[in-house]
């Protein structure tokens, strides 16, 4: 069961590089506009 | 973060405006959650001296003040607002985008991070749960536990912010709202999982803090992203205008580049093609092609002649064009009407009101419902007395039935904008949903306002022109829809300087020295004495509306104005008759046009020649047996008639649109939106009701499940969160409706146009 207190720290730090790969693409407008440029591949030019 | 963003304000927008001596401003304060937010502003804004009115908008965070200029300053006000810990923002432009961006970027990563953290103590909760039943080594609990803490206590603190803050507003300002419940509740069962977990026995409830923050995020961001959309329709008006305008030197012709505040009336610019007119103006070229869907709606693209007005917001499809500036930038047509529609949305309906009410109502009654719960259980088991108490603050949050209503009013209004009609009044919808008869103005309402003159005749000893150029003289102030139709034979030679206009009857004034009267022929021939009987040979067999023209000595001449039926008018009677309302016209016209137009269309009942009090006197009794009414007119001669009825639309012409007087303003001249306005009324009354009713189930249902403490802290945060969330998403249901139906042509709204891709149109 030792195993336990390497895993769960482990999954803390997961969840940190989560949350900052989250914040990092909000921060770069990634989540703005969710329409416009799955549309914009169709279009030339 | 209270006081910033005052420096960026200026009394240039067109979200401010002083005249007559009376200040005006609307804006957006960051922070109004609840309605003790609005009470505060309201109260603390009322108790400046100078203040005239406020209005607060709960739902979309708007804030309207009128003051009296001299006697306070807008920055008093705003500063006072930010005293009372609310940020004010401008509405339209940059900065108002760049603070909508910031929220909705803050409110995504705080639902992300509580998203991320909930996930995480959940997964850990379980170990521990199923480690209660089946054993589990206590110092693995205790790590467990820990863990639980690192994790809920940034959540907490960062995406349970907003709701701490506003709580600690409510309590600073001595009032109960919404936020302080939540956030007892949060605070309690956090501080108690601390205490258990440092003390190494107890439960702990970092499951059920966590997720409780997370669906009460998710439900304020579907609440946040409904005040977003409302906000982008006047955004994309007030963003239609150019910064800059190229103005001509009127002696060297040299074009020079200035800020559109600089422009003064008089002035003559330049536009290029494919650009926006930048203000209201008057064409100087010989001929100019115009796009105007987006001040009219108007898809089609106009002819303009040198001397008719232009519109600015409109864009020049033509060849590069000039114009002589008519109306100052702040004052131009467009700002009037992202101005009406920004007052309509700070106003706040009646329905929204009650429900406020007996939100406040409620939470005083949870709280001291909480104290005796506790009690109780006190008594009977205390083990058990902390998770009930938990449950019944967290069910009975009254978050629905505070949202019920203002989320549904918002999504309607921004739908019937999208349609072309503009609600100006916040009952209107609520009014509209309830009419069962309508009352039809003909001229200009059910008859084109596009007057073409077909005929006249004159007494002996005048000639057809000269009278024409007399009615001209006269009509030139008028914005009576038949007016237009001397304009073409005005001279210049004959100028009425006291033209003064009877509402409804017609104008009278002074042209060459002599006194006339244009407009009905009994008003026409009531400057000369009783008994003078109009010349027979003035009454002949053409169709049309009648003007007459008389001065002292009897009437002189006779016009006839056609007068032509909207080819929409018929279709919309009969959709509107489907709708089992109850249909009259009422008109100031001769009995024969009236008669004829409601044989045309099915009418069967209309009365004709009404001046507008037997306009009023009509639409009064028909009140007084108890119909609702609307009542559609031009809006600009039939202003008493309107503001009587229960609803009111006016059509809105060109450049009439901002003074027109309407609960509901139709942007395009086109009737055939009005059935499916009324369907979009009735639809969200209904949704209002459903969402109030399912509030009111759920609470009523919740508490005495808690309250027995047989309703967990955590199935009680699911069961708030998601009635919270049925309510935002019913009341999505509305600008939904209709998106995907194949529209008419030409019903893309004239706001749609200049937007990106609805919200709701992917639902």
């Amino acid at each position: 069961m030792t195993s336990i207190y390497l895993l769960v720290p482990l999954s803390l730090v997961l969840v940190a590089v989560a949350v900052w790969a989250f914040f990092w693409a909000v921060n770069r407008g990634q989540f703005e506009d969710l329409d416009e440029p799955a549309r914009s591949v169709l279009e030339e030019d | 973060m209270a006081g910033t963003g005052i420096a960026e304000f200026s009394l240039e927008g067109h979200w401010a405006s002083e005249s007559d001596g009376q200040g005006h401003a609307v804006f957006n304060a960051e922070g109004i959650r609840c309605a003790n937010c609005a009470r505060s502003i309201r109260t603390g804004l009322d108790a400046l001296p100078g203040v005239t009115s406020t209005e607060v908008n709960v739902v979309n965070g708007r804030v309207s003040v009128t003051w009296k200029s001299g006697r306070i300053s807008l920055g008093t006000i705003l500063r006072t607002i930010a005293g009372l810990g609310f940020r004010p923002v401008p509405l339209a432009g940059d900065a108002a985008a760049a603070a909508r961006r910031d929220e909705r970027r803050g409110a995504i990563k705080r639902i992300g991070l509580a998203g991320l953290g909930s996930m995480q103590v959940m997964m850990y909760a379980a170990g521990l749960y199923t480690g209660a039943f089946q054993g589990i080594d206590p110092q693995i609990a205790e790590f467990l536990k820990l863990t639980c803490l690192l994790i809920a206590t940034p959540v907490l603190l960062y995406s349970g912010a907003p709701i701490l803050r506003g709580a600690l507003h409510d309590l600073r300002r001595r009032t109960l709202g919404m936020d302080v419940t939540v956030s007892l509740a949060l605070l309690l069962a956090f501080t108690a999982s601390v205490y258990n977990t440092l003390r190494g026995a107890g439960e702990v409830y970092f499951d059920s803090v966590t997720m409780f923050i997370f669906f009460l995020l998710l439900g304020r961001w579907f609440e946040m992203k409904g005040r977003h959309q409302a906000a982008s329709v006047t955004d994309a008006l007030a963003r239609a205008l150019p910064a800059s305008a190229s103005r001509l030197d009127p002696d060297t012709g040299a074009v020079a580049q200035l800020p559109l505040a600089e422009v003064r009336i008089g002035d003559r610019l330049r536009v290029g093609s494919g650009q926006v007119i930048p203000v209201d103006g008057r064409v100087l070229s010989a001929t100019a092609l115009l796009d105007e869907a987006l001040v009219s709606g108007e898809s089609v693209a106009q002819r303009r002649v040198a001397g008719e007005a232009l519109l600015g917001g409109s864009v020049n499809a033509g060849a590069a064009l000039e114009l002589e500036v008519t109306a100052a930038p702040h004052q131009s047509t467009l700002h009037a009407l992202v101005r009406m529609l920004e007052h309509a949305q700070s106003q706040r309906p009646r329905l929204g009101l009650a429900a406020e009410r007996m939100a406040s109502w409620f939470i005083v009654r949870i709280l001291l419902l909480t104290a005796a719960v506790g009690l109780a259980w006190m008594f009977v088991d205390p083990s058990r007395a902390f998770p009930a108490v938990l449950a019944v603050l967290v069910a009975t949050c009254p978050c629905a039935l505070s949202l019920a209503t203002p989320v549904a009013i918002a999504a309607a209004t921004s739908r019937l904008a999208r349609l072309g009609v503009l609600v100006t009044r916040s009952d209107a919808i609520e009014g509209l949903a309830q009419v069962d008869t309508v009352l039809l103005d003909k001229t200009g309402t059910l008859t084109s306002g596009a007057a073409r003159l077909l005929g006249a005749h004159t007494a002996a000893g005048l000639d057809a022109a000269t009278a024409l150029a007399i009615a001209a003289a006269l009509e030139e102030s008028s914005r009576h829809p038949l007016a237009a139709a001397f304009m073409p034979h005005a001279r210049a030679d004959l100028r009425c300087a006291d033209a003064h206009e009877m509402a409804g009857r017609g104008v009278e004034g002074e042209v060459q020295g002599r006194r006339w009267r244009v407009g009905g022929p009994q008003f026409a021939a009531g400057l000369a004495p009783a008994g003078t009987v109009p010349p027979a040979a003035l009454s002949d067999g053409l169709a049309g509306a009648t003007l007459a023209l008389g001065d002292e000595s009897g009437l002189q001449a006779i016009f006839r104005i056609s007068d032509e039926l909207r080819p929409e008018a018929p279709a919309m009677v009969r959709e509107l008759a489907a709708l089992g309302l109850d249909l009259q016209l009422a008109s100031g016209d001769r009995p024969e046009p009236v008669a004829q137009v409601a044989r045309t269309l099915g009418l069967p009942r209309f009365e004709a020649q009404l001046r507008p009090e037997a306009k009023l006197a009509l639409l009064r009794r028909l009140q007084q047996d108890g119909h609702q009414v609307l009542m559609i007119g031009d809006g600009i001669n039939d202003g008493p008639v309107l503001a009587a009825a229960d609803v009111s639309m006016a059509m809105g012409n060109g450049s009439s649109i901002a003074h027109a007087a309407g609960d509901l303003v139709l942007l395009r001249e086109t009737l055939g939106v009005l059935p499916q306005a009324i369907g979009i009324a009735r639809r969200t009354l209904v949704i209002v009701r459903q969402n109030l009713r399912w509030a009111a189930v759920y609470n009523l249902a919740a508490i005495p499940l808690a309250a027995l403490g047989l309703m967990p802290p955590w199935v009680a945060a699911i069961g708030m969160s998601l009635s919270s969330l049925f309510v935002v998403l019913n009341a999505r249901r509305i600008i939904g409706t209709g998106a995907a139906a194949p529209a008419e042509p030409g019903a893309a709204g004239p706001i749609d146009a200049a937007r990106p891709l609805p919200y709701g149109a992917r639902a």
